[in-house]
């Protein structure tokens, strides 16, 4: 007689940003049936956000994505600007890109170290975390804070890039450039890494197009550069040069974790070309009601604004009824589709060491399942 | 069809919108009778719009309607589409898109936990996702009150302070 045997994937697990659980149902270790369970850690940030002023849920917001805050500073102020139609100075657009590239190349590193969790390699966060952590540093030094930086508001930046920390960036990157073959040489060509990850966790171009999936996992299997900055560029991104690193055909876990690590390249390349291109002064902010955020309001409407996350396409849908709060904020996580559904329709049948795989290439984040 | 006016166009002359609303040169809304929803986003879908960014509602209570947003994105063309349909606040329900749009499965269970909407074909759609033993209305109603929620629900506490703070230390 079969016996069907539960497992607990999570609420904590090495392999996961944040409390997540999955229930597993295992045949020896092949996984006959997966259950997302999220609700580990709501916050209710929706209904927290009506009841704050415009200018308060700047503190909260950052909170929803912790590795990767700035993306929700970025999509909330475009979405006022929209609706309030306010012109952001030319500068102030591109101190946005160098704070979410440096951003990006902060998760990216996280993400890609953070492989060593769910396949054993422990050096590998321990390299990644420190090289992030100097770029914390960065961030401190521009922001006053090294996570939730509250930097990119409605109209700009909170206040202008401090003296001299464009030399301190240009070093770090050319830091990081340096480390990145050792990296490679750890992760990407350690044999056993190349073992457990080339046949690991397949995701086809049906199944993303099936579960809206965006991002990594759009473009690891559609071949085609399926990036917001690139087809519906935002702040200045029709000025620099990049290239989005794609893949056609069914993607595997390797193949994902590859590209993340190509990203990092590109990011440092659209790093420099911002420090070389950005107006080197001018206003950072718009005039918006300075020294009244109590009172102010914004017109009434609807917008979704949306940008590209290291996870996918990543918005808010954002309705004002022309009062000091907002009417209703819904937040898009990126690891929305790939995080419920894709667990659910498309674990079973890979094996149990696999499931954890998954969740970080797929680049899963909880808290911005159930906000 | 590039442009934002010929889709536009393109969608009046095919169906009966009630109204369209131009977000910006890249984003626009379009509000739809509820019989309508359906045709408009198979079509949508056949015409590019792949994916379904979002399903989320929004409570005008004022009104005494729900209206719920389906946010879709074509990639080759790019402009998001906010289609958008009301329906009664009193015993809500509609019909499942899952079958043009797979992926909503989750979206319409979130927005049946949160706003109490039932999608009818959607046999899960029912099923708690995120609040686990949640005993009140749905809680991202805007009738719903948190704090006399949390006060009904939870016993006051009295906090014993036993930190004594020295000479020249916060408090």
């Amino acid at each position: 007689m079969k016996r069907e045997l539960k497992l607990f994937l999570g609420p904590n697990h090495p392999g996961m940003h944040g409390n997540f659980s999955v229930h597993l149902y295992v045949d020896g270790d092949i996984v006959e049936k997966a259950r997302p369970l999220p609700g580990m850690l709501h916050r209710g940030f929706e209904k927290l956000m009506e009841r704050r002023l415009w200018m308060n849920n700047l503190a909260l917001i950052p909170r929803i994505c912790v590795p990767e805050p700035d993306i929700n500073e970025m999509v909330y102020a475009m979405g006022i600007e929209t609706l309030a139609k306010i012109e952001v100075p030319e500068r102030a657009h591109w101190i946005r890109m160098l704070i979410l590239e440096m951003a990006r190349v902060a998760i990216h590193m996280m993400s890609f170290g953070g492989i060593g969790g769910p396949t054993g390699l422990y050096t590998g966060p321990n390299w990644a975390i420190s090289d992030r952590d100097l770029i914390l540093d960065i961030f401190e030094a521009i922001t006053g804070a090294r996570i939730y930086h509250m930097y990119i508001v409605p109209g700009g930046v909170r206040k202008d890039l401090p003296d001299g920390i464009e030399k301190k960036i240009e070093k770090l990157m050319d830091d990081i450039e340096r480390r990145l073959p050792e990296y490679e040489d750890l992760i990407l060509r350690n044999p056993v890494m190349e073992k457990r990850l080339k046949a690991a966790a397949p995701l086809s171009a049906e199944v993303c197009w099936e579960l809206g999936v965006t991002g990594i996992g759009l473009r690891s299997t559609t071949g085609e550069p399926y990036d917001i900055r690139k087809v519906e560029p935002y702040a200045r991104y029709d000025q620099v040069e990049f290239d989005v690193p794609v893949h056609k055909g069914v993607s595997y876990a390797y193949d994902r974790l590859s590209m993340k690590f190509e990203e990092i390249k590109q990011s440092i390349r659209i790093i420099r070309q911002v420090l070389d291109k950005m107006p080197k002064e001018g206003p950072i902010r718009a005039k918006i009601s300075r020294g009244s955020a109590l009172r102010w309001r914004v017109p009434k409407g609807q917008v979704y604004s949306h940008v590209e996350s290291s996870r996918g396409d990543y918005g808010y849908f954002i309705v004002s009824d022309g009062e000091n709060k907002p009417y209703r904020i819904a937040v898009r996580g990126a690891s929305y589709p790939q995080g419920l559904l894709g667990i659910e329709k498309y674990l079973p049948g890979t094996r149990l060491e696999d499931v954890a795989i998954w969740l970080d290439t797929m680049g899963v984040c909880s808290p911005e399942i159930d906000r | 069809m590039n442009s934002m006016n010929d889709i536009i166009n393109d969608l009046k002359n095919k169906f009966n919108p009630i109204n369209v609303d131009v977000v910006n040169e890249r984003q626009f809304a379009i509000d739809v009778e509820n019989e309508e929803l359906h045709t408009i986003l198979a079509y949508l879908k056949a015409q590019g719009w792949r994916q379904l960014t979002l399903l989320t509602c929004i409570d005008w209570i004022k009104e005494n309607k729900f209206q719920l947003v389906y946010i879709i994105y074509n990639w080759e063309n790019p402009i998001t589409i906010n289609v958008r349909t009301k329906i009664e606040r009193d015993n809500p329900k509609f019909r499942t898109i899952v079958s043009i749009y797979p992926g909503a499965e989750f979206y319409e269970r979130d927005v049946h936990e949160f706003f109490g909407v039932e999608f009818e074909g959607n046999e899960r759609s029912t099923k708690p996702l995120f609040l686990e033993l949640w005993d009140d209305i749905p809680p991202l109603r805007k009738d719903f009150d948190p704090l006399a929620y949390s006060k009904k629900k939870f016993d006051v506490r009295d906090y014993k302070v036993d930190f004594i703070p020295k000479e020249g230390e916060a408090e």
